[in-house]
């Protein structure tokens, strides 16, 4: 048991100096993350600026969109922002489905290490560096739109299950990747499943436009899918739309979601080990 | 006037130092600690049209470094070079017209493509005329026997085929200057001795002048008379294989079989002995001590057989290295890759 | 010239052969890229769903249809330059990593040229015929506009299309600085990503910027710093509304200006950062 947590934390800390070994490319990275958000906030606010009764072209903006003012927008594109640093996985599938095709998975089978362990211990790490590299620009950009907060911070409850669902995101995150880059044991070429799942995320997880925006036929897609835990449900709760009943059903649904891909991850290694044996690699 | 000639030439990189341990590495996010290393320092060469000279020296030594110099890729610190009257970082177009890099460890060839589209590219970049292509082309492919390759994805060739196709693809414009860092590395002996054989041939032919750098003593020995050694980013011995010897080593091996019978006791009293296998003894004695050794064994002993010789050459280049690291005491053998 | 226009040639077929040679993964980009071009439009489609009078910003004339041709105009330039440019940015990044620009040095052919060309990524060029069809099926829309239509001259064509060549330039030129960069930065593996983001305030009309003190600042760097605003919106406000605001607003001709200009500067910086860099190359071993 020891043994194996301090190979565990020995595993932790590499993966957070292999981390920083690459300084300019990683500040540049953080930083930049921001700039699509200020064209966006810029956007909106041209947008919103044509919802503006005549009177008051200097004032506060007044308009809404589908249920959004352009400060709860800009609010609710801050809070997605960091619902995705939590819940996003840069490069997760490719590396397994790659480790897969060229032969480098066998180590996990040779060594007496987990995989999917090590690389959750690998991704922990890189997040945690990430968070105290962009905690300044973040808190400077949450500062800056201070004013876009009109409930101000939710209180401790809220705050909690908002905490709660933030963490339910990262591993939503992680193990639905694990999953696909698992598919690679049977089907080598997992971009295009990639590819389709961007192309679900971006529709259907609320980080590029609030889910309400979406025409009510996609309603039943964004409910039936595991999407808006990646991005949206999280912001919508800090945010005080998701009230009573509804937020603790959806957090349970989120803890559903997180257990149904940590079962279908593991599944997938067991099944994936063993053909690929079975075959000889 | 020479074809090349390097007066003073040297280069310094700084290298990134890191650190071990997770707090080094943090702070090496914010402050870099550097550390210059001398790949080459003070290196003056001349030659003369026609030669074939071998670079010689150990990982790290320089010998990589001089031929980028000489290839105009990287820019000196300080010193001067000219080849055929050019400054190579200059990189005058007539200039790179007239000579050719070869490297084993890299290709430029296109990975997916046959090797002959790279060549047609080759033609329009030096602006070879397409008979000349054709017939350059044609001559080469048949010297290293690869025509039946041409149209084969580069991918798909060994690394022997692979490597002809470079040789290749750096010959078609006729280069006067040929610079070959390491271009049998990692090839098997048949590979190794085609490649040989063709440079020699080549070389001859055409007169061309060519400088070589190989970690292989076969390559050397096949190919060139004149070997420079560079060690520590300067030249340690510039002249023939065999004045190596002369040089560097003052000491002879001197191998005696005795007749059955005779004691193989106290054999020692005459030199230091360097094998005992009855019935032969071999002594290790400086050269000098040549003819005393000779004379005493004989006397004392009934002696079957004698040589003398030379102890190997790459004991003594060897030897040298190891010398010359033990003078440089500033820079370290390991520095950033390169050799 | 002949020589580097055959040797462009060359490298355009040779990229070609290639790329049909691995025709699965050929199709799949171009299906890849496409779906992309058409998530963007969907997104503003759905943004243009929320109200009858939305448009990008207020009195600007970039109501939906408008606003598409300049998202049209945005894919046209993006495909040329993912299709000749991107790929070889990258692999003079790459280059530069592995020591292998040394080939590039060697050769007697001006080097800037020698690396901005030698891949081209044929399956890109799908995004390009896609935006030429959202600009010409919007350009014919407004066309046939009940209230207001738009009339277009050969010569409003024309000038788009130079237009357009002009911002490529501009975007080329980024382009070769940022991978320069390489050669001090070592691995830079975030160059595609710092390119999006950087080139990702073109895609908006610039009037979106031209607003307090963050917006103007941002204005003013990306005009004449790294000037990406003008690439798109000059040519696709040439086409969507060409003087359609007779009245005193005439600061087109500035823009046009500007945009010739900022072709020709970034050109010779771009020149001049990409012989700086080959000056501190040090050319890795092995």
């Amino acid at each position: 048991m020891w043994a194996k947590a301090s190979t565990w934390w020995t595993y932790f800390r590499v993966s957070l100096e292999e981390r920083m070994v690459y300084r300019g490319d990683f500040i540049i990275g953080v930083m930049m993350r921001f700039l699509p958000f200020a064209t966006q906030v810029f956007m909106y606010w041209a947008i919103f600026e044509t919802l503006q009764a005549n009177e008051q072209p200097e004032g506060r903006l007044t308009g809404e969109i589908g249920g959004f003012t352009f400060y709860d927008l800009i609010a609710y594109l801050l809070l997605v922002t960091v619902t995705r640093a939590f819940s996003s996985m840069p490069g997760l599938t490719s590396g397994i489905s790659n480790s897969v095709r060229n032969g480098e998975v066998k180590k996990y089978l040779i060594q007496p290490i987990d995989m999917v362990g090590f690389m959750l211990i690998q991704r922990v790490a890189h997040k945690l560096v990430y968070y105290v590299m962009a905690f300044l620009p973040f808190a400077f950009w949450f500062y800056l739109f201070r004013d876009c907060f009109t409930n101000g911070i939710p209180g401790v409850e809220i705050f909690a299950v908002y905490l709660l669902s933030l963490v339910l995101s990262f591993l939503l995150g992680f193990f639905l990747e694990t999953c696909m880059g698992l598919i690679a044991f049977w089907y080598l070429e997992v971009t295009s499943l990639t590819f389709i799942y961007m192309l679900f995320n971006f529709f259907l997880s609320g980080h590029m436009f609030p889910l309400t925006w979406l025409p009510g036929e996609f309603e039943w897609a964004v409910q039936a899918l595991p999407f808006q835990y990646l991005a949206y449900f999280p912001a919508a709760v800090f945010l005080g739309k998701i009230t009573g009943a509804a937020l603790y059903w959806g957090i349970v649904v989120q803890i559903a979601w997180v257990f149904f891909f940590f079962l279908l991850s593991r599944l997938l290694w067991h099944r994936g080990v063993k053909r690929y044996s079975g075959f000889g690699g | 006037m020479s074809i090349i000639e390097l007066n003073d030439l040297c280069k310094t990189y700084k290298v990134y130092q890191k650190k071990e341990g997770l707090r080094q590495s943090v702070a090496g996010l914010f402050r870099r600690e550097y550390r210059d290393v001398n790949a080459v320092r003070g290196v003056n060469l001349k030659v003369e049209e026609g030669e074939f000279v071998a670079f010689l020296g150990p990982n790290g030594a320089g010998k990589t470094t001089t031929l980028k110099l000489l290839s105009g890729v990287i820019n000196p610190t300080s010193g001067e070079a000219k080849v055929m009257g050019f400054v190579p970082w200059k990189r005058d177009n007539d200039y790179r017209r007239q000579f050719a890099l070869v490297m084993g460890q890299k290709n430029q060839l296109w990975w997916d493509l046959p090797a002959q589209e790279s060549f047609r590219l080759h033609q329009h970049i030096y602006q070879i005329p397409a008979n000349q292509f054709q017939k350059t082309q044609d001559e080469l492919t048949e010297l290293l026997d690869v025509k039946r390759l041409l149209n084969q994805p580069v991918r798909e060739l060994s690394l022997g085929e692979r490597m002809k196709m470079e040789l290749i693809a750096a010959l078609l414009h006729s280069p006067r200057v040929l610079f070959l860092d390491e271009p049998t590395i990692g090839l098997d002996v048949v590979a190794q001795h085609n490649i040989q054989q063709f440079l020699k041939y080549y070389q001859q032919e055409r007169k061309i002048t060519i400088l070589l750098t190989s970690h292989y003593m076969q390559d050397i020995e096949a190919l060139c008379e004149r070997v420079v050694i560079i060690a520590a980013g300067t030249i340690q011995y510039d002249g023939s294989l065999r004045g190596i010897l002369n040089r560097f080593s003052n000491v002879k091996r001197v191998t005696f079989q005795l007749a059955e019978g005779q004691s193989f006791e106290a054999l020692d009293r005459f030199a230091p002995i360097e094998e005992l296998q009855e019935p032969k003894v071999q002594f290790r004695v400086p050269r000098s001590d040549v003819p005393k050794l000779l004379s005493g064994m004989l006397d004392a002993k009934r002696v079957v057989d004698v040589t003398v010789e030379d102890p190997p050459l790459e004991e003594i280049i060897a030897e040298l290295f190891t010398q010359a690291a033990k003078n440089q005491k500033d820079s370290s053998p390991e520095w950033l890759g390169g050799n | 010239m002949k020589t580097y226009i055959q040797v462009f040639l060359t490298f355009a077929r040779n990229s070609l052969v290639r790329d049909l040679s691995f025709r699965t993964n050929f199709l799949l980009q171009c299906v890849t890229s496409i779906s992309w071009a058409i998530m963007n439009w969907a997104f503003f489609k759905i943004i243009f769903a929320q109200g009858k009078n939305i448009a990008i910003g207020k009195g600007t004339g970039w109501t939906e249809n408008e606003f598409f041709i300049f998202l049209g105009t945005v894919w046209i330039i993006n495909a040329i330059v993912q299709t000749f440019f991107m790929p070889n940015a990258q692999e003079f990044s790459e280059l530069i990593r592995t020591g292998n620009l040394d080939f590039a040095l060697l050769k007697p052919i001006d080097t800037q040229f020698l690396v901005s060309f030698p891949r081209l990524n044929w399956a890109s060029l799908a995004n390009f015929f896609l935006g030429i069809v959202v600009v010409v099926f919007y350009a014919n829309a407004l066309m046939h506009d009940a209230v207001n239509p738009l009339s277009l001259s050969v010569f409003q064509v024309l000038s788009y299309i130079v237009f357009i060549g002009a911002g490529v330039v501009i975007m080329y030129s980024v382009m070769i600085s940022l991978a320069a960069t390489s050669v001090w930065l070592g691995r830079n593996q975030n160059l595609y990503m710092i390119w999006f983001y950087l080139t990702n305030f073109y895609r908006y009309p610039m009037e979106i910027y031209q607003r307090g003190v963050i917006g103007w600042g941002l204005w003013g760097f990306f005009s004449f710093v790294v000037p990406v605003l003008v690439v798109a919106n000059v040519p696709a406000r040439t086409l969507a509304q060409p003087l359609r605001e007779s009245g005193g607003n005439r600061w087109e001709n500035w823009l046009i200006l500007l945009l010739f200009t900022m072709a020709l500067v970034s050109l010779w910086v771009s020149r001049r950062v990409f012989r700086w860099a080959l000056s501190s190359y040090r050319s890795a071993s092995s």
